[in-house]
Formats: C-alpha cells, sequence, structure tokens
C-alpha cells in the first residue's frame, strides 16, 4: 500500500512537466530588434499570398518594424473577442461594412492623426473608397483592396441563343427579353440554362432598390426600406419567379456546386448574365478556362438601368477590406507606419496586382494596368468614379437590417409576400430597433462622457 | 457531534474543486450574464442598465418567435427520431453473433465526424438536383406512377422528389436526417444499459410464452427506462441547441428563416449585431425553458421508469 | 429451480436465432451509417478536379494516396514547420492536461457527494444537474473576459486549467458509479483507522476502474474534437489543435483543397476510431457499470 501511494506524486511530477512545457511552447519570446506588430487578416490562398508579399516589402523596406501576419478566419467575431478581452492585434483586415459598428463601439481608433502626420487625404483615393472609412467627421479606416461590380456575361450562350454577343443588354427591360431568349427548359419542365436570375449569386439581395433608384436610409435617423425605388425592385425580382416559377428556380439554384468551383453558375454556362465583382475574372481564369480560349468569351459592362431612369446608367456597388487599428493595440504608431505603406502608390499596386483588383487610389500608374491581366480591369476602375455608385449603408445595425431585407427577397422571391408587403414589413420592425439603436447610444456616449 | 463535524468539514474539502470551479466558471459568468441580459452591452463598452428593455422588446421580437417555433418543431421531430433510431440499434448491436465489435464501431463511428465535416457532407447528400438522396428517392418515387403508366395506362406525371435545401418545408426533416448519423452517442449509452437487463427475466418470460416483441415490450424497455430518460433529458438540452449543423448549411437560416434556429439567432445577437445583453436576455429564457421541460420530464417519468436498484 | 435448468438448455437468449438475416439488416445499414466515413475517405484519395464536380463522382479515377502526404505537409514551406505534426503535439498536450484533471478532480468532487454525509449536499447536486442546461453562449463572453483578466488568453490555459475543477455530467456520471459500491467496505476500512483519504484512494478508487475509463475516454474524445475553445482562446498559429488546425485546410473566399481537407481529417480521425475499437468493449461495460440511473 505504501508504495503504491508514490503513484499520486509521480503524476504530480508529469503534470508539472507538462505544464512547464506546455508554457515554452505558448509564451512569445521577446527578442531584443525590431517592434513587432500583429497583423490579422482574413485572406487565404493567393490573395493571401499578395498580402504576405507586401507584408515582406514592407519588412524589407526598414529595419524599425517588423510585422507578423497571420491569417485569422472569422475575422470580425475574432477581433471583436480580442478588443473586448484587451489583446488585440495592432492591425485587423477587416470588411468594409463592420466599420460603422466598430467606430460606434469606440473598438477601432480614429486615424485622423496618423493620416495628417503621413499626409493622407482624401484628395490621394477615388472618392468612395475614402468616403467607406469616413464616418461621423473622423476617419476610421483605410481601403486594403477595393471592389467594384458589372454584368458578366457570356458571349457564348448569347450566340447560341441567336443574339449579338457584341450587343449586351442596355437596359433591365432588354436584359429581361434576352434572358427569356436564353433560358431553356429539359423534357422534364425542368431549367436547363437560365439567362438571368435575381437570387444569383445571391450577394446583393439587398441592393436591387438602388438599381432602380431606391435608398435604404436617408443618411440620418429615418430608415426608408418601403422607397417607391425598392418596392420596384422587387416587383422585377418577383416578376422572374411568376415567370419561371419560384420551385423552379429554387431547385435550378440549389444544384449549382460552391462559388469557388467549375460548377459555378456562370462558369459552367449555366446562367447567361450574372452581377459580379472585379474577383470574377480570377475565378473564370481558374476553373472556366473555355470561357477565355480560343476567344474570350465573356465580357464585363456596366449592369443595365430601368428604361425609364437613363439617369442611372452606370451603377456599380462599391465596396471595400479594410485594415483598421484596434482600440487597446500595443503600437499603434508602428501599425499606422504600415497601414501608411500599403496606401502609398508602390504598395497598394503590388497588393492589387496580386489580387488582380483595381487600385483605390486617384493615381494610378500605366504599368498597373499594362500588367494587370483581367481584360476590363479599367472598367472597374472607372466606374466607381461615376455618379451611380453605390455602397452598403454605414449604419451600425445594417447587419441586422441586411438579414431583414435578405429574409424579405426570399419570401418575396418565394411569392410568399408582396413586395410592398415584405418591404412594410421590413420597415415596421427595422425603424424602432433604429430608434432604440440610437437611444441607447446616446445613453451610452453620456454615460461614458464621449461626444460622438 | 463532532464526527458529523469532522465528516462535513472532510466532504467540503473533497468537493472543493468543484465548489471552486462552479462559482468561478459557472456561478459568476452566469450572474454576470444575468446582470447583462437587463443593460444595452455590446462588449466593447461599459454596460448600461436599460432595466426590463430587452425581455419586453424579446417578446414583441417576431424573429424570436419565428427561432422559438422552429427550434421546438425541430426537437419535437429530431428527438423521437434518434432515440427511436439510437434505441433499435442498441437493440440490434445486443444481439450476440460474430464480427458484432466491428459493427458497433462502424455504427458509433459517424459521431465522432467532426461536425462541420457533417455539415458538408450534409450538402452534398441533400442537394436537390445533384444530391446523393434525390438520386435515389426519383427512382423509387416514381416506380409506382410508371407502374400504373405501363399497366393500367394512367397519364405518367413526373413525381419531383424534395428540394431539400430550398424549400422550406423540407430543410427541418434534411436537418433531422443528417442529426441520426450522430445517434451513435446516444447508442453507446443504452448499448450499456443493455446489459445491465437481468438475464433471468427474459427466461422468465421465455417461460411465459413470450416472443420477441413481447420480451422487448415487457422486459427490455422497461429495463431501458432510466437510460431512456438520461438520453431524452440530454436530447432535450442539445437539441434546443442546435447550432453547428445549420449554421454551416443555412447561413443566414433559408430558406425563408425555416432554419433559423434560437442559438443562431442568440449567437447573431451576441456577435454579428453586437447586442451582448439581448443574447444573454435570450440565453436565460431558454435555460428555463430547458430547466422547465427537465423538470416535467422528471416529474412525468416518475411513475413510469423502472429502478431496478434503490 | 426452473429457471436454472431451463439455463443450461438455452445457453443465452440473446443468441440469434438466425444470424445471417441480422448480418444482413446489420451490414445494410452499417453502410448507410459509415456513408459520411466512405464519402469521406473516398474523396481525400480523389484528385481536386473530381471533388468538386456537381455530377458525383462516386469513384476516383485514380488513387492518389500521396493526398496524405500533401496535406501532412500543407503550408509546411510557409510556416517553415510541419503544422501537422505541430497541431498533432499541442493536441495532446491539451489532451493530456484535460483527461489528468477530468479524472482527478471529478473523482474527488464525485466521492463527497456519493459517500460522504453533509448538510446541502442535495440540493448542491440538484444545482450540479442543473449546470448542465446553461447555454454555452450565454458563458462565452464573462468567461472570456474572466480568463483576459488572468492573462491567459494565447495560452493553453484556458483550455484545460477548468478540467481541474469538475463538471456536471463526469460528477453525476462517478457519483452514480461509487454509490454502488457496498459501503460496509467503507465502515471496514474506517474501522481500521483510515482516513477518508485513504479509503478513497485504496478502497473505491481500485475498484472504480472502469468508471474512470469511461470519463477518461469521453474527455479525451471531447478535447480532441474540440473546435470552438481553441478558436476563441489561441491566436498563434503555433499553438494551434488539429481541430482548429482543420480549419486552415479551408479557404474562407473559396479554394478549399477538399481532397486535402478530407485526408487531413481522415488522419485526425483515425486514432480515436482505432482507440474505439479496441476499447469498445470496456468502454460499454464501463458506461454500463456506471448505470446511468437517476
Amino acid at each position: 500500500m505504501r508504495s503504491r501511494d508514490f503513484t499520486l506524486p509521480l503524476l504530480a511530477l508529469g503534470l508539472l512537466l507538462v505544464i512547464i512545457a506546455s508554457e515554452r511552447v505558448t509564451s512569445p519570446k521577446s527578442e531584443p530588434g525590431p517592434v513587432h506588430i500583429a497583423y490579422w487578416e482574413k485572406w487565404t490562398g493567393f490573395e493571401g499570398d499578395a498580402m504576405q508579399e507586401v507584408v515582406n516589402a514592407f519588412n524589407k523596406k526598414q529595419n524599425r518594424i517588423y510585422v507578423d501576419l497571420l491569417t485569422v478566419s472569422n475575422i470580425q467575431n475574432k477581433t471583436l473577442l480580442a478588443v473586448a478581452g484587451g489583446n488585440p492585434p495592432d492591425v485587423a483586415g477587416l470588411f468594409g461594412p463592420n466599420m460603422a459598428q466598430y467606430a460606434d463601439d469606440n473598438a477601432v481608433i480614429p486615424l485622423d492623426d496618423y493620416c495628417r502626420e503621413y499626409g493622407i487625404d482624401a484628395s490621394h483615393y477615388v472618392p468612395i473608397y475614402f468616403d467607406l472609412g469616413y464616418y461621423h467627421n473622423h476617419i476610421y479606416s483605410l481601403p486594403s483592396t477595393p471592389a467594384s461590380t458589372a454584368l458578366h456575361y457570356n458571349k457564348k450562350m448569347f450566340a447560341d441563343a441567336h443574339l449579338d454577343p457584341e450587343k449586351p443588354p442596355k437596359t433591365i427591360e432588354e436584359m429581361d427579353a434576352m434572358a427569356e431568349k436564353i433560358t431553356t427548359f429539359d423534357a422534364q419542365h425542368r431549367l436547363d440554362l437560365s439567362g438571368f436570375m435575381p437570387a444569383e449569386p445571391g450577394w446583393w439581395n439587398w441592393g436591387w432598390g438602388y438599381v432602380f433608384g431606391g435608398r435604404l436610409w436617408d443618411g440620418d435617423k429615418t430608415i426608408t426600406a418601403a422607397d417607391p425605388g425598392n418596392i420596384r425592385a422587387m416587383e422585377w425580382v418577383q416578376s422572374y419567379s411568376k415567370k419561371y416559377g419560384a420551385a423552379e428556380l429554387q431547385t435550378f439554384r440549389s444544384g449549382f456546386g460552391n462559388f469557388s468551383s467549375p460548377q459555378n453558375a456562370f462558369l459552367s454556362s449555366k446562367v447567361a448574365m450574372e452581377l459580379q465583382g472585379v474577383w470574377m475574372y480570377n475565378f473564370i481564369d481558374q476553373y472556366a478556362p473555355q470561357l477565355e480560349k480560343p476567344t474570350l468569351n465573356w465580357a464585363a459592362v456596366p449592369f443595365p438601368h430601368p428604361a425609364n431612369r437613363p439617369d442611372l446608367a452606370d451603377t456599380t456597388f462599391a465596396d471595400e477590406d479594410i485594415l483598421v487599428i484596434p482600440r487597446g493595440a500595443k503600437h499603434p504608431k508602428e501599425a499606422f507606419a504600415f497601414i501608411a505603406y500599403v496606401q502609398s502608390q508602390e504598395g497598394m499596386e503590388l497588393l492589387c496586382l496580386g489580387q488582380k483588383k483595381h487600385s483605390p487610389l486617384a493615381q494610378v500608374s500605366e504599368d498597373f494596368y499594362r500588367k494587370h491581366p483581367n481584360p476590363y480591369i479599367r472598367l472597374f476602375a472607372d466606374m466607381p468614379k461615376g455618379k451611380n455608385v453605390l455602397s452598403p449603408p454605414k449604419l451600425a445595425i445594417w447587419p441586422e437590417y441586411q438579414a431583414e431585407l435578405s429574409n424579405a427577397f426570399d419570401e418575396i422571391a418565394l411569392l410568399k409576400a408582396t413586395p410592398e408587403e415584405a418591404l412594410k414589413h421590413v420597415q415596421e420592425r427595422m425603424q424602432p430597433k433604429m430608434d432604440e439603436y440610437l437611444e441607447r447610444l446616446r445613453l451610452r456616449n453620456q454615460k461614458e462622457g464621449r461626444v460622438p | 457531534m463532532k464526527n458529523r463535524h469532522r465528516e462535513t468539514v472532510t466532504a467540503l474539502l473533497f468537493a472543493s474543486p468543484w465548489l471552486i470551479g462552479f462559482c468561478l466558471f459557472l456561478l459568476y459568468p452566469l450572474m454576470a450574464s444575468l446582470y447583462y441580459s437587463f443593460c444595452d452591452y455590446s462588449v466593447l463598452h461599459p454596460p448600461v442598465w436599460v432595466g426590463t428593455e430587452n425581455y419586453r422588446d424579446l417578446f414583441h421580437d417576431e424573429v424570436f418567435w419565428i427561432t422559438l417555433k422552429n427550434t421546438g418543431l425541430f426537437a419535437a421531430l429530431a428527438l423521437p427520431m434518434g432515440m427511436f433510431v439510437a434505441i433499435s440499434l442498441a437493440l440490434m448491436l445486443n444481439a450476440k453473433i460474430k464480427g458484432m465489435t466491428i459493427y458497433r464501431t462502424l455504427f458509433y463511428v459517424p459521431s465522432l465526424v467532426p461536425g462541420a465535416s457533417l455539415a458538408m457532407l450534409g450538402l452534398w447528400v441533400f442537394n436537390g438536383q445533384h444530391g446523393v438522396l434525390n438520386a435515389v428517392l426519383d427512382p423509387l418515387l416514381n416506380a409506382f406512377p410508371k407502374f400504373l403508366h405501363l399497366v393500367f395506362h394512367v397519364p405518367l406525371h413526373h413525381i419531383e422528389p424534395p428540394g431539400w435545401m430550398s424549400d422550406p418545408t423540407w430543410s427541418k426533416p434534411a436537418l433531422v436526417i443528417l442529426g441520426i448519423w450522430g445517434a451513435g452517442n446516444s447508442m453507446v449509452i443504452y448499448l450499456a444499459g443493455l446489459q445491465d437487463v437481468p438475464q433471468a427475466l427474459y427466461e422468465a418470460a421465455e417461460l411465459d410464452g413470450a416472443g420477441w416483441w413481447a420480451k422487448t415490450r415487457h422486459v427490455t424497455l422497461p429495463m431501458l427506462s432510466p437510460v431512456i430518460l438520461f438520453n431524452m433529458i440530454m436530447g432535450i438540452i442539445g437539441t434546443l441547441q442546435v447550432f453547428t449543423l445549420p449554421y454551416i448549411m443555412f447561413p443566414g437560416g433559408t430558406p425563408a428563416r425555416s432554419t433559423y434556429f434560437y442559438t443562431m439567432y442568440l449567437y447573431d445577437n451576441a456577435f454579428v449585431y453586437l447586442k451582448m445583453g439581448y443574447a444573454c436576455a435570450m440565453g436565460w429564457i431558454m435555460f428555463l425553458i430547458i430547466l422547465a421541460l427537465t423538470f416535467t420530464a422528471l416529474k412525468v417519468s416518475e411513475k413510469r421508469v423502472h429502478y431496478s436498484g434503490g | 429451480m426452473a429457471a436454472a435448468a431451463l439455463k443450461s438448455k438455452h445457453q443465452d437468449p440473446n443468441r440469434q436465432k438466425n444470424p445471417l438475416v441480422l448480418h444482413i439488416a446489420l451490414a445494410l445499414l452499417s453502410f448507410v451509417f459509415t456513408f459520411p466515413l466512405i464519402w469521406m475517405l473516398l474523396t481525400s484519395v480523389k484528385p481536386l478536379e473530381e471533388t468538386m464536380s456537381t455530377n458525383i463522382v462516386w469513384i476516383p479515377s485514380k488513387i492518389l494516396l500521396h493526398n496524405y502526404y500533401d496535406a501532412f505537409v500543407y503550408h509546411s514551406d510557409k510556416l517553415g514547420y510541419i503544422p501537422f505534426l505541430v497541431y498533432g503535439r499541442n493536441t495532446l498536450l491539451v489532451c493530456a492536461l484535460v483527461v489528468a484533471g477530468t479524472v482527478c478532480s471529478n473523482a474527488v468532487v464525485a466521492y463527497a457527494f456519493a459517500r460522504l454525509r453533509w448538510p446541502g449536499r442535495e440540493l448542491a447536486f440538484s444545482i450540479t444537474l442543473a449546470t448542465m442546461m446553461i447555454p454555452f453562449p450565454v458563458l462565452m463572453v464573462p468567461i472570456y473576459a474572466l480568463f483576459k483578466n488572468f492573462g491567459w488568453v494565447g495560452t493553453f490555459r484556458p483550455l484545460w486549467v477548468p478540467a481541474w475543477f469538475g463538471s456536471a455530467f463526469n460528477i453525476f456520471l462517478l457519483r452514480q458509479f461509487f454509490r454502488t459500491i457496498p459501503f460496509e467496505l467503507s465502515e471496514a476500512a474506517r474501522l481500521d483507522g483510515c482516513s477518508e483519504w485513504q479509503i478513497f484512494r485504496q478502497v473505491i478508487l481500485p475498484l472504480s476502474k472502469p468508471a474512470l475509463a469511461v470519463v477518461a475516454l469521453f474527455s479525451f474524445m471531447g478535447t480532441w474534437n474540440d473546435f470552438l475553445g481553441p478558436m476563441i482562446y489561441l491566436v498563434d498559429q503555433k499553438t494551434f489543435t488539429l481541430g482548429l488546425g482543420l480549419q486552415a485546410y479551408q479557404s474562407q473566399h473559396g479554394g478549399t483543397p477538399w481532397n486535402l481537407l478530407m485526408a487531413a481529417s481522415a488522419m485526425v480521425m483515425l486514432p480515436i476510431i482505432l482507440l474505439f475499437f479496441f476499447a469498445q468493449k470496456q468502454f460499454i461495460q464501463g458506461i454500463a457499470v456506471t448505470g446511468l440511473k437517476g
């Protein structure tokens, strides 16, 4: 009995060793030399590689600061928890629409002073891409890479339906008519090919109202979900469900493969016309070489406008990935030095060329366009400079508003509600939430003695 | 008296890890979240007291009711289904035949597949157009009409298998079916319970001329009832908190919020809308619901559950 | 006794009269049940194109075993080490600490609930059971804040320290088992002058090996597959566990190498499957003796 009691101390000793080992694995080593700043980014694959290259270039350029890039999945949540926990990275690469929420909550620091120091201001950018980070008279974020959208169409499918591949639709009505010609059914009356589907790819279901001149809020305190333009857009969405059958469209859509695969609806030539962003080229290049060779079988053109609203021509959705400095970051100064490098023409062109996007900066070198593989890159670069450039509202309750709009879209597309009913319903739900949010924000700021 | 006192001190010493752990990792967070549920709190700024506003808002929040209804429906489907499958499997796997070790392992292993991988697989199985399930169902569903058509010349009408992922009516059953793959865990517990059934009872039943069904109905199930109760309570807790599968398979609870479950809405409120106070209020309501259901289950089962021991 | 007399004739009532029917039924069902696994294994040896085809490719056109090697060294060039080995070591470390903590702490605590009398015991036990019903998201933020105050975020400590303080499920399990051990044994030891600790160590624990094994196995499996905890608390890629590391094969912007993801998943699952296969009898008996009865 005595001897057996050695097991316990032995076990404890073993554990102690394990714990010491675990601490050695996990504790960061502090080395003398450059200041290490932690940079969290969401990208993987070639997009991540492009950012890594920019980081390497920055690290090589000077020896004062060393950026450690870490790929983080689910970055919004993790950054949020890290800020709440007081242990955030020095730089975080978030999504554009996160900014208002984080700024309202004081989770990211304003960059105005740093920008002044480095001489970065609005004139440095294509206006929309600066504007997306500007909120309540402060700069809260600067772009990493931008996005804009255009109508992508499949020339071969046009030709197969006896349409002129060089004459894409200019108006919504033309597009609807062409879509009808392209759409075919199989023997069992199931959709075989589709000309256009408002639900595909489904990333701007909340935004169709903009295309018809609708607005989602008044820019201040009022939600305008049931704006006549929005209702008209949803009537247009519903017209597709009525024409082709709600269930048929749903079933057809559910058969599409993963977005990033050769079975993507557009890449597999199942859907002829799609609203897509500047990134689409990368996926065409990777998964659908038949659209590029032997001849260029796809094209990007401005999205059509309603026939009676020529003033809405060249509508594009602009968005961007952003760089922010979370509150509580240990080296904000050094962090901004890196952000400023990304904003330089050199850094930005390296990044955007690597990710095959356009540059958000006002100054772009000819070399950039010469090297750029996307044949339509100038279209994506120029459209955001126009007057019909649209972006998600800079509203802290936008994620919730967007969820409501997506649900309304579903109900409308499934013919479960009329556009007017569904949007009025969104209005009735969101306005009280907006009011309550503003009231609570006021209380918070009052308590913290902060002036918004 | 002194002995009593000493035993209490010893007991408390033995229980001390849990007492500390309970206070630190459960009681404190629980009380904190109770406090937050009466606050406007976004994690990023100090909470501001708003009284019962969160609870009042919840009462008028239609999405809250939708998710509650969805979750209730899902549990009502998944719980009996899961229990039926797990018990049936356990009964089969309790037989003594060669190779049982392999069968047991085979049935248990799917419950080890990480949730995220299972969800990805579900996307393939239930795909309306190219899914494996519909590839099997389509000929089965149409066999009878085809037969009628061939023999009685009834006009042929093609029956479409359900659009599991796109039709609000079928999305919940799809999740229920997928969940059955994870039945292995409770199956193992039933199996263990079956080992406990005294052989003498079966022999006595056989003497009375009982067949397989009678033995199952009058011996096995009553003897298994405590384990069934245990699994049922665990099942209530688990199904009401369903999260990973729908979260990955149906982002946002599509189509038309038919797969938007309580925990998903709670998670969205907490980490997407940054309404942590609201989320905590939801959590507390869920806590109370689970508590009430468990209590009811225990009360109702009091007379039906057979305890062999004391 | 009639029953005893019959026993020699009937031997075992559970023995199947026509095992062939059962074999066929079980084989068919087990195919349905292992379908996810079969699909996973098939995918893990496919060329990438075939994993993404809309028309399902069942049988790979060629079997690429080197997918497993590729998955094993995935990203090694970028990180400067073989991530799979690092993730594996981290996971084992956390598992070891969690299993040790779970077994030690829950055994001690369950002893207090099962075999010692103290005022408020029944109430404390009910509360303990009730804690199983708390939805985790409710606790997530306060707990995160707690660990942050301890300065533990980014280390393994949030993952294993709580295991040393007991958990309701395991306490319940062990308490049920400890109660089945005859109290006379304890009384006898007490008369011999043993302290409670000695009774626990020298009488109860040696008799409880199957139950302790179940607790150890459950906690090992739970920790091995855990995703949420590591996701919240670990930051540095060098500290990632296997469950979290699998995420590295999954790309947010698409382009996931499905075949490698599945190969990696298979490698992660293999140890647990083997563990269950070889331990299943003890495992099931262990659960049986704990008798999960209220």
